[in-house]
């Protein structure tokens, strides 16, 4: 995957162009994207937003990403209400932040029924420090 | 020896209890659902509908003392049959006591596939719970309508075997260690592919579309259709990390039923890898075992160049049982 040098909040992966760079830029928000994820800072909640598809092939974008996210009240909010599919390294990805919160929870937002599914029987779906927030609330 | 009679357990007792009509199947099993019972001994029975209720019936009283859960729905998948005895277990383990259960995974009208599956399955059992607790497990086989091979290979399957009001140790046992030696039962030939490609690192957001576009050409309903493409991801990215970098894909429809195929160079090492629940640690494997909660069947085969893998989804689901309930304190299997 593609990383721009020196650039402590924006970066690209693969398959991602210039002109989706350009587009990126001007609309604002957006810390991460690929050809398949695009991932994009909000402020009701705050938070990021995630957008698309994540797998192998961009997962470890999820860490970074939550690396730059504002953390308001020991709380981090993600609206994950765009993700079109996500595969176990990816929602790894999610639980493994949870863990590394030091008191806060992380609350996610507008979880696919088929994500809720597998966060289920997969046991992480239990997990002190990760909520699967149904109070309708996404990023704006 | 009589079934009451037997010396108290130190091991995993698996049996065959093999009936022929009704009434041999109400002998075999209610002194032996009773014994346990007044034992105080949690009991766990899985079996058909129409069979726990002539249970009920036959038991009386005793009947509000057993533990019951529809066989249809807990082994509609038998991969997930282990996982639902081993919630049993686990949650009975500090009573001190023994345990005893009755399981019926496999019954006239099972698929070929589903049963040898079911036969793979009992096998485990001796694999899963060989070297854990004590607890006695009790499996009736119809001779009237199954098989004579699959009789046969109950046989091989369970260390005892119970005839009648006679109880024997089955010379036919393969035992603890080749219960769980790597399964290369052949696989039955395939039907035509309607859809087959290649795949590595970069290729499973295409083998994704290809097999949701096709799971919904055969008419899975968009959330089956989207479990199977989870799935099969999650068997492809194994494959991507641990066997070999990449594989190949095949998809084609029987029956009722959308079948997709993947090969890779890999082995397996763990016999119940697809059906042991995740450990609550982050990085504890979980693809083998999401395909087995998301899918119908899921047959696993290790051969000598590699690991084929099939899952198969059905055009209309059978009932299930989720093996995780919303609420722990809701389980039938507590």
């Amino acid at each position: 995957m593609g990383v721009a040098e020196g650039c402590g909040d924006f970066w690209t992966g693969e398959g991602f162009g210039i002109d989706d760079l350009i587009d990126a830029a001007i609309k604002g928000g957006r810390i991460y994207a690929d050809k398949q994820l695009v991932v994009t800072r909000t402020l009701e909640p705050y938070g990021l937003c995630f957008s698309g598809e994540i797998d192998i092939t961009n997962s470890d974008a999820v860490p970074r990403s939550l690396s730059l996210a504002f953390v308001r009240d020991g709380n981090m909010h993600l609206d994950v209400s765009g993700l079109i599919f996500c595969d176990i390294s990816g929602i790894r990805s999610f639980v493994d932040a949870a863990e590394a919160m030091d008191g806060g929870r992380l609350l996610l937002h507008g979880l696919p029924v088929l994500l809720q599914k597998v966060m289920k029987v997969t046991g992480w779906s239990d997990m002190e420090g990760l909520v699967i927030c149904h109070c309708g609330a996404v990023g704006r | 020896m009589s079934i009451s009679a037997a010396n108290p357990l130190e091991k995993f007792r698996h049996e065959a209890l093999l009936y022929s009509g009704w009434a041999e199947f109400i002998a075999g099993t209610v002194p032996f659902i009773r014994d346990g019972v007044q034992a105080g001994e949690p009991v766990l029975v899985v079996e058909s509908i129409d069979k726990i209720e002539m249970l009920r019936v036959a038991l009386g009283h005793h009947a509000d003392d057993v533990l019951f859960a529809d066989m249809a729905e807990v082994g509609s998948n038998p991969a997930r049959i282990i996982p639902a005895w081993h919630d049993f277990v686990s949650r009975h383990r500090s009573s001190g006591r023994r345990m005893r259960g009755i399981g019926e995974p496999i019954w006239k009208g099972r698929t070929a596939d589903e049963l040898i599956e079911c036969q793979r399955h009992e096998s485990l059992l001796n694999v899963a719970f060989g070297h854990g607790e004590p607890w006695w497990l009790l499996c009736p086989y119809d001779t009237e309508k199954l098989d004579s091979s699959v009789i046969d290979e109950a046989r091989r399957s369970h260390e005892y075997v119970v005839e009648g009001s006679e109880v024997r140790k089955s010379e036919e046992f393969r035992g603890l260690q080749q219960s769980g030696a790597p399964f290369d039962v052949p696989l039955p030939d395939r039907a035509t592919s309607v859809g087959e490609m290649k795949f590595g690192p970069g290729d499973l957001a295409s083998l994704r579309s290809l097999v949701s576009r096709h799971a919904h050409a055969i008419g899975l309903d968009a959330g089956r259709a989207e479990e199977l493409m989870t799935a099969v991801n999650e068997v492809a990215t194994n494959s991507v990390r641990h066997g070999g970098g990449g594989g190949e894909l095949r998809i084609w429809q029987e029956h009722a039923a959308i079948v997709v195929e993947v090969r890779d160079g890999g082995r397996f090492s763990n016999p119940l890898a697809d059906r042991q629940r995740p450990a609550a640690i982050p990085g504890a494997p979980r693809g083998l075992w999401l395909a087995n909660q998301l899918c119908d069947l899921v047959q696993i085969r290790n051969f000598a160049d590699g690991t084929v893998i099939r899952l198969h989804m059905r055009r209309q689901p059978q009932r299930r049982l989720s093996i995780v309930p919303d609420d722990p304190a809701d389980s039938s299997l507590t």
